[in-house]
């Protein structure tokens, strides 16, 4: 009786072990999916949206920092390389991080790296050629998240940092045609 | 009962199973089997090529877009440094000294790492809203009621977590989290 069963519970122990691998690897793309709906349901790919400083009635994401000045971009490279371009706030923590579908990092750049310089990227796929001045960063998915962050010491600073941040862009490369 | 009525209701469990010990892991929270140090824990693979599958599930969970470690380290704790869960009905001390990065700020969140509504409208604490003495020590209160000097409101959540953000780490930090100096969360004393 019970020998009818040895092989049913093998097939489901393996099958078991299948489903649990699936879901962990299934679960940053899903939540990277939400995100960027989310996040760019508001606007067109390949944009800074420019959003207010975080409090207790706008997180746009999970454990967003109130410290931190957020700007998205959410980029699509399906048609081409994606440029973005981000000004310096002198004197203030800031840095441009570049996500993948996976969650993955694929860059980041801070003031440390630029020494008060902004940051130039060329975001693109195998095969895509990057504009000279700026630095290509290669991913292996056609969507995902260019963020910016600035951090300030008090929320006074709000409007010269929103000044500046709004001079940062995020743009298809023109088709050379 | 014909054989494949014993696959089917095998395959049915294991595939129910699997997925809901996945999510089980996934929602457990950051901090399990993480480094510790003192009450804060925190991972060495943030957001990078090197995280594994658990732990990136996790992540894009609880800190989805967070920075790889060089740029910033984030510690959280749950319990204070008597091991007792975080509440927001009770008052802490935070105290600690010169934290070994550029810049860094404590956050109370509730949940999977949600901002508390409560009436100061405060929901961090940075380096800069702390008064050092000679020898670089700092404080600040945690508590459901204003307090004098700096303090973060808990707005009375039963459970509670501090994250606290370090950027730009020293090679140090990045390297041994677990030596790190950082701040010590005290108990007061509960409503």
């Amino acid at each position: 009786m019970m020998r009818r069963w040895i092989f049913p519970i093998l097939a489901g122990g393996l099958v078991a072990l299948g489903a649990y691998q699936a879901t962990l690897l299934a679960t940053p793309y899903a939540l990277m999916y939400a995100a960027l709906q989310k996040i760019g349901g508001a606007g067109p790919a390949n944009r800074f949206a420019f959003s207010q400083m975080a409090t207790a009635d706008n997180q746009p994401i999970v454990r967003p920092s109130p410290d931190l000045s957020y700007s998205t971009c959410v980029f699509d490279l399906s048609k081409g390389p994606v440029l973005v371009e981000v000004m310096p706030v002198p004197g203030r923590y800031w840095s441009v991080s570049i996500f993948d579908a996976r969650t993955d990092v694929a860059a980041v750049r801070s003031d440390r790296d630029t020494q008060g310089g902004p940051a130039r990227l060329a975001l693109m796929k195998m095969g895509q050629k990057s504009p000279a001045g700026y630095e290509p960063v290669l991913l292996g998915y056609d969507r995902g998240l260019a963020l910016i962050r600035i951090l300030l010491a008090n929320p006074s600073e709000f409007p010269v940092v929103d000044a500046i941040r709004r001079k940062s862009t995020c743009k298809q490369l023109p088709t050379a045609n | 009962m014909k054989a494949w009525h014993r696959y089917a209701i095998t395959i049915a469990l294991a595939l129910f199973g699997g997925t809901a010990f996945a999510v089980h892991q996934v929602r457990g929270g950051l901090n399990d089997g993480r480094v510790s140090n003192g009450p804060w824990e925190t991972g060495k693979s943030f957001g990078s090529v090197d995280a594994g599958t658990l732990t990136r599930a996790k992540v894009a969970l609880s800190g989805l877009m967070a920075l790889p470690a060089k740029e910033a380290m984030y510690f959280t704790a749950t319990r204070d440094s008597d091991g007792r869960a975080l509440d927001g009905r009770c008052t802490y001390d935070v105290r600690g000294g010169k934290l070994d990065g550029r810049w860094w700020s404590v956050t109370l969140y509730e949940g999977e790492g949600w901002l508390v509504k409560n009436a100061a409208n405060r929901w961090s604490v940075p380096a800069s809203a702390v008064t050092a003495d000679a020898q670089g020590k700092w404080a600040f209160n945690v508590s459901p009621d204003a307090q004098a000097g700096s303090w973060l409101p808990t707005g009375s959540v039963k459970a509670f977590d501090l994250t606290l953000r370090l950027y730009h780490p020293s090679a140090d930090v990045i390297k041994n989290p677990e030596k790190a100096l950082l701040p010590v969360i005290e108990r007061k004393g509960c409503a």
